[in-house]
């Protein structure tokens, strides 16, 4: 997962198949220029490109993409908790279960071992970032970065870099990254809460956040036949419906 | 008023005060998410002119007004500033909950910041159903919000009991 | 009035400069003025602490999260079909445009085109969807300048575009008639003719709003130099859309960016204005629904035959990987990024919203500002709370 991965892949037929000269010429300089911490990419020619860098590459790198290679405008900053949801999807949700005990057997897995996305990934958090060069139509980069533990509490994510000197814009998004996942920015003065209640406990976006009215009534509508009044009433879900 | 608290009314006159309340409400509109905008084509559009049912928007403050409508999804965080802005109305207030959200959370029930449901924090009279709700519903809603105060007794309304619908 | 970028600079630092020597000579702080969540002139339930020194805004704190429902994790315990329906909801006033670059990103995943009558009819309800939010705008920046009259031209303007969405898909707003592949649904007959009068109607309309609304004394004087925004600030705080547009960039993702839409058959200009006030953001929008209704003439009178959806199978699984797709919403850039594992759901869809990032700039914009200059600089930056708080 942590190598460099460096490939271009043939897509299905929706991808072009003449090589994306742009994205390739981007992709090699930014390769000479960060040699080491550049740890992974993946390029889908004509439609986007990833890089991944060390933690401390990641201010630096939004740097020079927006000084020297022109990337003036800031799309988004957000983050992934790579790990895989203990609790039930879809039309799934149990009820009465044990909580603690999903959660707990699904923190003792490593984070190494997760299926991580493209370009790789060694944590369970990673932050991302698109910024896009508007002066060459629809050249944009998304740079990923991952989340080192916290010194504290290695089950914790830590912090990275803010690039708030460097895109303004991204000051809200980190905010939300703090308050959504509990990931700290180092320099960033201004993580208060920004969505959510002052009151509230947790970080939301984590996978290990349960949603606890999926766990205490089920999916609105499974029970597909109500008993007409007097009839002996049919507990529980007659049919599951389809996805 | 004593005569009205201890339910010594005439019926008429009752029937009468009932009338001219219901043709008379002040719309307080709690316009939240999309649901809003369907308020608000009811309220400001020509299509589905909410005046001719006596009902006008706009009061100037809650102190004012007597129909508090809230369209759209409750946030836990919004639920103090819902609840305030209820008991700054006067009574006999009525509450109509519009959409699916502030009936019973809608299409987020399972979400972890969505009040499920306004009636967790203010009695509600009429529920409007829909995501959102036609403005034609919204109008059948006033109706039968109308025909309640038309058929409520007002000697439990002023003392606060809770209204039965016969 | 053409207005440098030098000059935009300075009026910025003269306002901020005014605003810290008030500060100096005042002993207290200054009053605290509280503008919602429950405010007429906030599109919803934003909330602005502002700090006031008289008239003047020392500062401004925009609070959100009074609309937060929390989209992000709700979207991964739904399946693909059940988010389209979701993200309807986050622009409430023009939801095909919230479906498409969701269903985009997913056929991007799954290697599926739509065919080419769904590709035109997408991009046709896509327009319709922003003639029908630029309408809204431009009753509502009235309403903010306090103009209640075009509110009743745009509200009633307003039902000739819902009529034709819930004509094809039972819906005025939320559709949801996006399927991943193509379209729930062919046209009904005489649709087409319908919409071509209907955007004749739509035109007059918008001539009624530039007597209306732009001509006007008051209007202009109230709009004309407030809030500029020199357009590197706006880039960096990812301002996108007519804000963006206003204040100079020629960035459109209609023309720029290549997607599987039916932009490219239609021809249409991309308007710009060099001012970046709030005259030239409700100018550049109103010009903005004269150009959809161009394009959606011009689609419809070229719609090909064929089929509106694509071979895709029945429960929809999505192949692992990660794809982002933005397309230009009435509000700005909004933009899907979709992280699949190869489920019949998405593992993380991180929405980019255009009203978050218009927003971030309010803190920057509003320093030195009067206070009804609060409410037009706002009201001409337009957001919809769904968008923020998603």
């Amino acid at each position: 997962m942590s190598s460099a991965d460096t490939e271009a892949p043939v897509e299905d037929d929706a991808a072009q198949q003449e090589p994306d000269e742009r994205r390739d010429a981007l992709l090699a300089g930014l390769t000479e220029r960060l040699g080491d911490d550049l740890l992974g990419s993946h390029l889908e020619p004509g439609i986007n490109l990833w890089i991944r860098v060390t933690p401390e590459a990641w201010v630096p790198t939004m740097r020079h993409l927006r000084d020297d290679l022109g990337f003036r405008f800031f799309e988004f900053l957000s983050a992934i908790d790579w790990m895989p949801s203990p609790y039930g999807r879809y039309e799934e949700a149990a009820v009465d279960v044990d909580l603690h005990a999903l959660r707990d057997a699904a923190l003792a897995v490593d984070p190494t071992t997760f299926e991580t996305g493209v370009a790789g990934g060694d944590t369970r958090f990673q932050v991302f970032a698109r910024v896009v060069n508007v002066a060459e139509r629809d050249l944009g980069i998304i740079v990923k970065a991952d989340v080192p533990p916290s010194a504290d509490d290695p089950a914790e994510p830590g912090a990275v870099g803010t690039i708030v000197a460097v895109y303004p814009g991204a000051d809200w998004c980190e905010r939300e990254v703090h308050e959504m996942y509990g990931i700290g920015f180092d320099g960033n003065p201004n993580l208060r809460s920004l969505y959510l209640p002052s009151a509230f406990e947790g970080h939301p976006l984590r996978k290990d956040f349960p949603l606890l009215a999926r766990h205490v009534k089920p999916w609105p509508g499974i029970v597909d036949v109500e008993p007409m009044p007097g009839e002996a009433a049919t507990p529980g879900a007659d049919e599951e419906a389809d996805g | 008023m004593g005569l009205v608290e201890s339910g010594k009314l005439p019926k008429p006159l009752t029937q009468l005060l009932n009338t001219s309340r219901k043709y008379s409400l002040w719309m307080y509109q709690w316009g939240l998410a999309c649901c809003a905008i369907e308020m608000a084509a009811v309220m400001a559009g020509p299509r589905f002119d909410v005046m001719r049912l006596g009902v006008i928007p706009l009061p100037a403050s809650p102190r004012q007004s007597d129909l508090l409508c809230v369209s759209g999804t409750v946030t836990d965080k919004m639920v103090p500033a819902v609840r305030r802005l209820w008991e700054q109305m006067p009574d006999p207030k009525y509450v109509i909950s519009m959409g699916s959200c502030a009936n019973c959370g809608g299409p987020y029930w399972d979400s972890y910041s969505v009040t499920k449901g306004v009636d967790q924090v203010i009695p509600v009279d009429v529920y409007v159903p829909g995501c959102p709700p036609r403005p034609e519903a919204l109008l059948e809603g006033i109706v039968l919000l109308q025909e309640r105060i038309q058929n409520e007794d007002m000697a439990d309304k002023w003392r606060g009991d809770p209204i039965v619908v016969s | 009035m053409t207005v440098t970028e030098s000059e935009q600079l300075a009026y910025v630092a003269a306002k901020a400069a005014d605003a810290r020597v008030n500060v100096e000579l005042e002993t207290d702080e200054g009053m605290t003025l509280n503008i919602g969540p429950q405010h007429p002139a906030t599109h919803g339930t934003l909330r602005i602490v502002a700090k006031l020194d008289g008239e003047q805004v020392l500062w401004v704190e925009p609070i959100m999260g009074y609309m937060h429902r929390g989209y992000e994790k709700l979207v991964e315990v739904r399946t693909y079909p059940q988010v389209t329906t979701l993200v309807n909801r986050i622009d409430w006033l023009a939801a095909s445009c919230n479906e498409t670059p969701f269903i985009l990103a997913t056929e991007q995943l799954m290697g599926v085109e739509a065919p080419l009558r769904a590709q035109y009819l997408r991009t046709i309800f896509h327009e319709m969807g922003r003639i029908a939010h630029l309408t809204m705008f431009l009753g509502d920046m009235g309403v903010q300048i306090g103009a209640l009259t075009p509110m009743f031209y745009a509200m009633r303007d307003r039902e000739f575009v819902l009529n034709q969405t819930e004509s094809v898909s039972g819906g005025r707003f939320h559709p949801n008639f996006n399927r991943i592949g193509g379209l729930k649904d062919d046209i009904p007959k005489g649709w087409l003719e319908e919409t071509i009068r209907v955007m004749r109607k739509m035109e007059a309309f918008c001539d009624q709003m530039e007597n209306l609304l732009l001509g006007n004394e008051i209007f202009e004087q109230r709009t004309r130099g407030i809030g500029i925004i020199p357009a590197e600030i706006a880039q960096q705080y990812g301002l996108s859309g007519a804000n963006l547009r206003a204040s100079g960039v020629d960035w459109d993702l209609r023309r720029d960016v290549d997607s599987p839409m039916a932009w490219k058959h239609a021809d249409f200009d991309v308007i710009t204005h060099t001012d970046g006030d709030c005259y030239a953001r409700t100018w550049v929008r109103l010009q903005e629904t004269r150009e959809a209704c161009k394009i959606v003439t011009q689609l419809c009178e070229d719609l090909p035959s064929g089929p509106i959806m694509a071979k895709v199978p029945r429960i929809i699984k999505v192949p692992a990987g990660e794809a982002y797709v933005a397309t230009e919403n009435p509000l700005g850039e909004m933009g899907y990024y979709v992280v699949s594992q190869g489920d019949l759901g998405p593992f993380r869809v991180k929405i980019r919203t255009a009203s978050f990032h218009n927003i971030s700039i309010v803190p920057w914009v509003l320093r030195g500002v009067y206070v009804p200059d609060i409410i037009s600089i706002l009201g001409s930056l337009y957001f919809i709370l769904g968008d923020i708080d998603r």
